[in-house]
């Protein structure tokens, strides 16, 4: 570990700094590509059920 | 609840600008933070995780919260839009929180030497992650539209409870988490990378809370269709009844 603990001060710690941040970038980019794909297949199912009605009946 | 007009979602490439948008605001906070921004007195470089958690506890807070007025909406208005809001609301703000806690986690391990404590702040933040992402397994589960609608709302309602908990519980009790950053408390040298950032997963989150509602928008058109008339019969099976 880079970080050092036992004076209050840390020195160190990019290995978690890259960490978090490649962490982020990861579920950001990954939940945003999931989201795209998604809406991509519904809009396709949609177009194969022959569009969308106007409106909803229960 | 009555008949309710279900509008088609329009297929603009808004959502996408908006998400790509907080993107490059993203890459150019996370610049200023790691390269640029002077390292932290006492937490040194490691403070610079600050500057993607921080802003994503605030949109996850966000998201959460309009999730909530969805569920309001839609149990007063009783139309399909809000519950389309909810459904979208709830994931981006359920997986925000997933990523804030592993964020934290992160943070936690160097400057508190453990990647967990049961510290108020992280069990309520728990607490809230693991509420609404059973509220998005409860959706999951039921198919009649209505009821999942309806039984949702109610649940994100009661989920909801958790969340000002989350934002005070800092307050409340003696947390081993440090209280709320204001412009007050933190130097003017880290207040561009955060805000940069902040502005960067608010733009995010509304591209996919967008994205994400017209896809919920497109599934319930499917489920909330009148199905196909039946086929006339044909002269031959008329004869033969």
């Amino acid at each position: 570990m880079g970080a050092g603990v036992g004076s209050g001060l840390l020195h160190g710690g990019w290995e978690f700094v890259i960490a978090a941040y490649v962490v982020s970038a990861v579920v950001y980019v990954g939940y945003l590509a999931s989201v795209h794909f998604r809406y991509r297949d519904e809009r396709r199912q949609a177009a194969r059920d022959g569009g969308v009605s106007r409106s909803a009946h229960e | 609840m009555s008949e309710r007009l279900l509008p088609t979602p329009k297929d603009t490439a808004a959502p996408y600008l908006c998400a790509g948008f907080g993107l490059l605001l993203l890459v150019w906070g996370s610049y200023w933070g790691l390269a640029l921004a002077p390292r932290e007195e006492y937490m040194g470089d490691v403070q610079r995780i600050m500057y993607v958690h921080v802003p994503t506890a605030w949109n996850a807070m966000l998201a959460l919260t309009f999730t909530f007025v969805c569920a309001l909406f839609f149990l007063l208005r009783g139309d399909w839009r809000w519950d389309a809001r909810l459904e979208a609301g709830m994931e981006v703000g359920t997986v925000l929180s997933a990523l804030l806690c592993m964020q934290g986690a992160i943070w936690a391990k160097p400057t508190w030497g453990v990647w967990w404590d049961w510290d108020p702040r992280l069990t309520t933040t728990a607490v809230m992650v693991f509420a609404f992402a059973g509220v998005l397994a409860l959706r999951r589960f039921v198919d009649d539209p209505v009821k999942r609608a309806v039984w949702s709302a109610v649940a994100c309602i009661v989920a909801s409870v958790d969340v000002p908990i989350v934002y005070f519980s800092v307050k409340w009790w003696n947390s081993l988490h440090q209280l709320q950053s204001t412009p007050q408390t933190v130097s003017s040298a880290f207040h561009w990378p955060l805000r940069i950032n902040a502005f960067g997963v608010l733009f995010l989150m509304i591209g996919l809370i967008t994205l994400r509602t017209r896809t919920a928008l497109l599934r319930l058109h499917g489920e909330l269709a009148p199905p196909p008339p039946a086929p006339l019969p044909t002269s031959a099976a008329l004869e033969a009844s």
